[in-house]
């Protein structure tokens, strides 16, 4: 993933309306009138929100013309989610084993 | 210990957002510590995560500032060659050092003496590229990002 797609990728997270949305799509597939029911706002506003998590890539929509039912799709979650957490295990692993080297290099001078 | 508190780089961003710390201690004095950071020979032993060794001869440390500090990590199993470089940015011995890498992304080393042969060392890293800070301001949701993620992978496609 390139990091223009995760730009978009964090757009799109960036509202909390399709945050909600792709929770409620973790159970399972929606329609766009089932997506809407828990929220004050239009279909059409819905719409608009769908399509940006469809360029986000973070959902997919069926071909079938009268139900379209939106699935949640999950790598570009995976990615986004992931750096903060790599980086923290990087640093934690590379000072797990500066300390072994340390520990060695202060065994290696005792014995000479 | 030298009062050289207006030296310090200020690298911080207006908020948290983002910032990585790791703060460690270890039972070593810090010049111990930080001589292991500028030779090539001892960083070698240390710096590769699992399965990713970072040969001593990929390694380029010029110890001053605007200096390069160089790695390339290799993926033991693949051969895949992942290089990395960034410029210090400040360097004083031995209590702490910083380098910049081409992401703006700053991180900083600062080691204490905590007495009896002891160090703390406390790894910041600042000025985290804007789209891995808006990850960490997600961080609650990425819980149940990853809840999601294993979710998905239970069902049939």
């Amino acid at each position: 993933m390139t990091d223009d797609q995760l730009s978009t990728t964090f757009a799109a997270l960036a509202d909390p309306t399709r945050r909600a949305i792709l929770t409620r799509l973790a159970e399972g597939e929606a329609s766009v009138n089932e997506l809407a029911e828990p929220f004050p706002v239009s279909l059409q506003a819905i719409s608009k929100h769908l399509k940006v998590l469809e360029r986000a890539g973070l959902i997919t929509r069926g071909r079938d013309a009268q139900w379209r039912p939106c699935r949640l799709e999950a790598a570009p979650l995976e990615t986004a989610s992931s750096w903060i957490d790599t980086q923290r295990q990087v640093w934690n692993h590379r000072l797990d084993q500066l300390d072994q080297h340390l520990k060695s290099l202060a065994r290696t001078s005792k014995e000479t | 210990m030298p009062d050289d508190t207006a030296t310090i780089t200020t690298t911080g961003t207006d908020d948290d957002l983002g910032e990585v710390t790791i703060t460690r201690d270890f039972d070593f004095p810090r010049e111990m510590l930080f001589a292991a950071f500028f030779d090539p020979e001892q960083l070698t032993h240390f710096w590769g995560p699992p399965g990713i060794s970072t040969p001593v001869d990929k390694i380029t440390i010029d110890a001053r500032p605007g200096g390069v500090f160089a790695t390339t990590m290799v993926d033991d199993a693949s051969g895949a060659e992942y290089p990395n470089e960034g410029v210090f940015v400040e360097i004083v011995e031995p209590e702490r050092f910083s380098w910049k890498e081409p992401s703006g992304m700053v991180t900083s080393s600062t080691l204490t003496d905590l007495g009896g042969g002891r160090t703390r060392l406390v790894i910041h890293q600042t000025n985290v590229p804007a789209m891995y800070r808006s990850a960490e301001a997600l961080e609650g949701f990425n819980a149940s990002l990853t809840r999601m993620a294993e979710y998905l992978a239970t069902r049939p496609s």
